[in-house]
């Protein structure tokens, strides 16, 4: 993969700049009216109304409320991604062991959680281990449903990254004596970590947002924090609350993608001065945050 | 005993038959040159030495010992075996000093700084010490070959296979990779080489092993080999590769 700047096209000339000019000023025209039509509808409900606004203000247990739940989350996506990051790890090794019962035993496992949609295997960590004699609290019942998904997507990543590595970087640490888990540690793993590190941040910020999904269990994270807010202070303050609640989830996805390329960055820095790499330092620096 | 023998060794990809019968035993200190046409199955052979393939029939004896299948003896097998492949194959995402220190370090169990200190001096020996900070992709094919040589013998191997490690070099850079490998020559390292450089495998080998058809056809020293050789194929491919 290239980083080619033609992606789709020739570079356009006169007549296709012209029209890509028109093209962006309708475009921003049509969306400043869609804009400008949203805000004037608002601000005739009076929604727009400082009062509504200031609650942020006004009422210091709101803010307390939303933090813890921003804590909340933060901790529970912050459990998830370090373990389903190991998961990730043991059943990509599975999948790609000589032993054909370990293959077949991890495929199985990748290609049933990855069918099964996220919030099923949530609940059925809370409903169904107490079932089997296994009381688990709703932090955990997440945290195991997000693990349980997200290590048998992240195991693809890993796989998907090892097999686009050239055969000869195996053969050669092969050659010089390394056993199997040494070359996968040493020489496979970290350079599939960074070839598939876009992917890998864009699934750790879903697991992020997927942690919302506490929500139906009573895991008191952001979301349902918020949620709970504006049913004690009335639906009116609807619109206040859950925006800034979502601009807390850009600020931390945001943080957390930035976070990623520091440590890109910091790890091309280290490799320049001759500084051996750290296998996951991308996964589990984000996990981290 | 001779540190490497085949017997009777042969090996099939499905239906195509890649080697057969091949019996070579090489001795301590001895460089064996191996030549022939494309697809002889040169390569496969010096491959299998440290079972990078597999073979299907016969043995290969390393140390007067069959070579161990899996595990451990293996790997400890290989780390005494270095190998130089065509496509040079450095760890891509570590400098060329990182390179040259992993096998010691995690296999041989040295110290890093002990590790260092060895790469270093072998960087020098190969001419590219200033570039030990650097990653393998800033190097030219023949400085990426150098440093590959130089990993390989990192290891302090008792035997070096050459997988054809010229042939994915720029012309202008054959001559200092086959200078590294004439000097290595001359201290006394045992090394098959696998290889179409025919300057090299008359000044360079104590015996040229010509392969045909998966087969060893004629095996030879370099001066009876190329001026005299017994065999119809050698002296076809001969006529072919010493006309211009």
């Amino acid at each position: 993969m290239s980083a080619t700047p033609l992606v789709l096209a020739d570079p356009p000339g006169p007549r296709g700049r012209r029209r890509i000019l028109y093209g962006s000023l309708v475009a921003l025209a049509v969306f400043a009216g869609l804009l400008a039509l949203a805000l004037t509808r608002l601000a005739d409900k009076g929604q727009l109304d400082g009062e509504l606004w200031r609650v942020f203000l006004d009422q210091p247990e709101l803010r307390t409320l939303l933090w813890k739940g921003l804590l909340a989350t933060l901790r529970a996506a912050a459990t998830g991604m370090v373990l389903a990051v190991a998961l990730g790890l043991l059943l990509a090794l599975g999948r790609m062991s000589k032993r054909r019962v370990l293959r077949w035993a991890a495929t199985t496992a990748v290609e049933l959680l990855r069918s099964l949609p996220v919030l099923m295997l949530i609940l059925f960590a809370y409903l169904g281990l107490p079932a089997l004699g296994w009381q688990v609290s709703t932090f955990w019942a997440l945290v195991i449903g997000l693990t349980a998904y997200n290590g048998a997507v992240l195991s693809e990543i890993f796989r998907a990254g090892v097999r686009s590595i050239d055969r000869g970087q195996t053969e050669a640490a092969a050659a010089l004596g390394l056993r199997p888990l040494q070359v996968f540690r040493l020489v496979q793993l970290p350079q599939a970590v960074r070839r598939m590190s876009p992917t890998l941040i864009s699934q750790l910020v879903t697991l992020l947002k997927d942690t919302s999904l506490g929500f139906v269990i009573a895991y008191s994270e952001l979301l349902r924090s918020g949620r709970g807010a504006v049913e004690f202070l009335g639906s009116r303050y609807a619109l206040p609350i859950y925006t800034v609640m979502a601009l807390m989830y850009i600020v931390t996805n945001g943080l957390l993608s930035l976070l990623a390329r520091w440590l890109d960055q910091r790890q091309s820095r280290r490799l320049g001065t001759g500084r051996s790499t750290v296998a996951l330092d991308a996964a589990a620096g984000s996990a981290a945050g | 005993m001779p540190l490497v023998s085949l017997e009777g060794v042969g090996k099939s990809f499905g239906a195509n038959r890649v080697l057969s019968d091949i019996n070579l035993s090489v001795e301590s200190g001895e460089v064996v040159v191996v030549i022939g046409p494309s697809g002889s199955g040169k390569s496969t052979m010096c491959r299998c030495i440290n079972r990078l393939e597999t073979i299907d029939e016969g043995r290969i004896l390393f140390e007067g010992r069959p070579l161990p299948a899996e595990g451990r003896e293996l790997a400890r097998m290989r780390a005494r075996v270095g190998m130089v492949f065509q496509s040079f194959n450095l760890f891509a995402h570590r400098t060329i000093l990182d390179n040259l220190t992993l096998g010691p370090v995690t296999v041989l169990g040295r110290k890093r700084s002990q590790a260092e200190e060895r790469a270093r001096e072998l960087l020098e020996r190969v001419g590219i010490a200033d570039k030990a900070d650097q990653l393998p992709r800033q190097l030219s094919g023949g400085q990426q070959q150098r440093a590959a040589i130089a990993r390989a013998l990192a290891m302090d191997p008792v035997l070096m296979l050459f997988d054809e490690p010229t042939s994915a070099l720029d012309p202008e850079m054959i001559s200092e990779v086959l200078d590294v490998m004439r000097a290595l020559a001359s201290s006394g390292m045992t090394m098959i080489v696998v290889t179409h450089e025919m300057g090299f495998a008359r000044s360079a080998a104590d015996r040229v092993a010509f392969m045909a058809d998966g087969r060893i056809v004629e095996t030879a020293p370099p001066a009876t080999f190329f001026d005299a050789p017994t065999s119809e194929r050698a002296r076809d491919f001969l006529g072919r590769v010493l006309r211009h």
